[in-house]
């Protein structure tokens, strides 16, 4: 398969913004979605749109077997142990505020210490902090260096006995690095310590085998993913998810529900209460197969190798008075995902964002919600470039010649 | 120098010349390249407008009853942005300042084509300007005259006022606001409307909110009065030395 053949398969990028052919570039925020995953959720709108797993009716079971399927289509995907350790949730930020009250109301008291790292997504800060705040429990961070990797040794003299969990990127939003999260996960188990993995980004370029890393949670979402928003996937051992309080109350979590005392579903149900997004959810299958497919594709791969390498190779050579300062450089085996963040000597990442949208080049400048890691750096933001696998050689040479062209505008 | 008007329409004017927005873009920066130097020192926490995501400074100053705009921004479009307004709207009338709708912005169509976040940005901009006009006018010294019929007809009042003022205590020492220096200004007004400057013994007072009120409520209800203003300030921060005579004898203190 082809890039190209990889773009038909996305009907958003058919399109042009200020007569221009679009060019996207901001698929770490969100991506595009695949034709069949609009399809489905379209379908599901049309046709089976019922609530699940309560009535007996025909367009009940059949919106529960279209949702039920993709619990086990994402068992198999991050070759989870059981069906019951997959959660669905509205995304990443949901999954790990699910983690940070449910474990954070069960095994976090005062004085205990959760670890996250400096390059995290405030998704992955905040609601650690709402939860420290509420048990007056202490928020410790794991430093990274100049070159964007984390300090992982550190973690040894970082985790103490009070320390209940460390909840770390899998890969940043920010840097691309991928994280060696299997070392991570190793040090932390060595001390007794449990791991909450961020697999916003890495699910995406690196997919996650979770009996392999032997995380204790790992989140996703389904809009980075080419599926819907307002999906995502919590992953949990079920030693965990079996221990922990439920995160809401409401339909569909409960046992027994009297006056006098409620028990609560079993998993996965104790987790999913309420209305869940039924229309949505199945679209992950579609993009599960997608990524199943692509992933196995090797001329596919060789050809997005191809325009991965000339974006790296040309940002880091362009030096002189303009000089491009990429963040996040990957050292020796490691791998980085196509994405590249960074600032240009002389001119401000937003009016080169600006100037780039004119062109018809969507990238993303800012804080990217990452605002520890842009003062560790000392910039007030970047400008971010995320690629997804129907980017062509094309668009990445247009983007070069806009990137000059608008800082000559600007300088 | 032009009129409001006539600056609003050189700007629609300037802008509709170019037919691609690439080219307004390079016309903003040239703006924002050409804009007056604006003094390091002044980059300061207060003078930077909310809501942008790049950082924008905007200072203003009176002069013979005009307001005069300064800005810088560490981004170039962004700059050219607030370049173009300064250029519409320093050196005018507080009052024509504050009052005008900024409906041109609009009609260039500025605030379509940019991003949210400008976009947004754009607006704060513009309620900031807004808002340092209104200011600026409020500031105004509106010192009244007081004739000697004036001052004896608010004399007694005075009197009563503090009378009410002293009704009301601190909660942790036993003696009245007024006797512990806390009350820094007093003024009757006219209209007699009472304004107080008052401050606490210490900034983290818990009882604070309940004791101004107290204090207002105490005021407000002498009869002849219309109206009572309490400002809270800890400039200067009060001391022992601020204690009346009857404050020490109370306290035991002399």
């Amino acid at each position: 398969m082809t890039i190209n053949d990889i773009r038909d398969m996305f009907p958003a990028l058919r399109q042009q913004v200020y007569s221009r052919p679009l060019v996207y570039f901001d698929n770490a925020a969100t991506s595009q979605r695949l034709e069949k995953a609009i399809m489905r959720m379209d379908g599901l709108a049309l046709g089976a749109n019922a609530n699940i797993h309560r009535a007996v009716h025909k367009l009940a079971s059949d919106a529960t077997e279209e949702y039920e399927s993709t619990r086990d289509a994402v068992r198999d995907f991050l070759n989870a142990g059981s069906r019951e350790e997959i959660i669905f949730t509205s995304g990443t930020t949901a999954s790990i505020n699910l983690v940070a009250y449910s474990f954070g109301e069960t095994f976090i008291s005062e004085g205990d210490e959760i670890i996250v790292s400096e390059e995290e997504h405030h998704s992955n800060i905040v609601p650690w902090q709402l939860l420290c705040e509420r048990k007056k429990a202490v928020l410790k961070v794991l430093g990274i260096d100049d070159e964007g990797h984390l300090k992982v040794e550190d973690l040894k003299t970082l985790i103490t006995p009070r320390t209940k969990l460390v909840a770390v990127a899998q890969v940043s939003n920010v840097l691309g690095i991928v994280n060696p999260v299997k070392e991570i996960v190793t040090i932390c188990h060595s001390m007794g310590c449990p791991v909450l993995v961020d697999g916003a980004q890495g699910i995406v370029h690196v997919g996650a085998d979770v009996r392999d890393l032997d995380c204790d949670f790992y989140a996703f979402s389904g809009h980075k993913l080419y599926a819907a928003t307002g999906t995502g996937v919590l992953y949990g051992k079920k030693k965990w998810l079996e221990q922990m309080v439920p995160f809401m109350g409401g339909g569909e979590m409960i046992g027994t529900v009297k006056f006098t005392g409620t028990t609560y579903a079993p998993l996965p149900g104790k987790f999913e209460a309420g209305t869940q997004n039924i229309n949505a959810v199945p679209t992950l299958k579609d993009a599960l197969n997608f990524m199943s497919m692509i992933i196995n594709d090797d001329e596919l791969q060789r050809e997005l190798g191809e325009v991965d390498e000339y974006m790296y190779t040309t940002l880091s050579r362009i030096k002189g008075p303009n000089e491009v300062r990429l963040f996040g450089v990957p050292r020796g085996t490691e791998g980085k995902i196509p994405l590249y963040s960074f600032v240009v000597e002389g001119a401000h990442h937003e009016d080169i964002a600006l100037i780039l949208d004119k062109m018809g080049i969507a990238v993303r400048s800012g804080q990217m919600c990452a605002e520890p890691l842009m003062d560790r750096f000392g910039v007030t933001g970047m400008v971010r470039i995320s690629l997804a696998p129907f980017n062509t050689m094309a668009e990445a040479e247009y983007f070069i010649k806009s990137l000059e062209k608008a800082v000559a505008m600007l300088v | 120098m032009k009129t409001l008007e006539e600056a609003k329409q050189a700007v629609i004017e300037d802008f509709s010349m170019y037919d691609e927005w690439l080219d307004k873009y390079e016309y903003l920066i040239d703006l924002g390249k050409n804009l007056e130097e604006y003094p390091e020192e002044q980059k300061t926490e207060d003078k930077l407008i909310k809501g942008c995501q790049s950082r924008v400074w905007l200072d203003s100053k009176v002069e013979d009853g005009r307001l005069f705009f300064k800005a810088d921004s560490d981004a170039i479009i962004t700059k050219g942005i607030i370049s173009l307004l300064i250029s519409v709207y320093s050196g005018r009338e507080q009052k024509e300042i504050a009052e005008d709708d900024f409906g041109f912005i609009g009609e260039i169509g500025l605030k379509e084509n940019l991003s949210p976040t400008r976009a947004n940005g754009l607006v704060s901009m513009i309620e900031r300007i807004k808002e340092l006009a209104q200011e600026s006018i409020s500031q105004e010294p509106a010192e009244e005259v007081l004739t000697a019929e004036d001052a004896k007809e608010l004399a007694p009042l005075y009197d009563n006022v503090i009378m009410a003022i002293k009704q009301v205590y601190d909660p942790e020492i036993p003696v009245n606001v007024y006797d512990l220096g806390l009350i820094y200004e007093l003024v009757i007004n006219k209209k007699h409307e009472v304004s107080i400057k008052m401050t606490f013994t210490a900034p983290t007072c818990p009882m604070a909110d309940e004791v101004l009120a107290e204090v207002k409520k105490s005021v407000a209800d002498v009869p002849g009065i219309t109206g009572c203003e309490v400002e809270l300030t800890f400039e200067p921060p009060w001391d022992q030395s601020m204690l009346s005579e009857e404050a020490r004898i109370e306290l035991g203190m002399d």
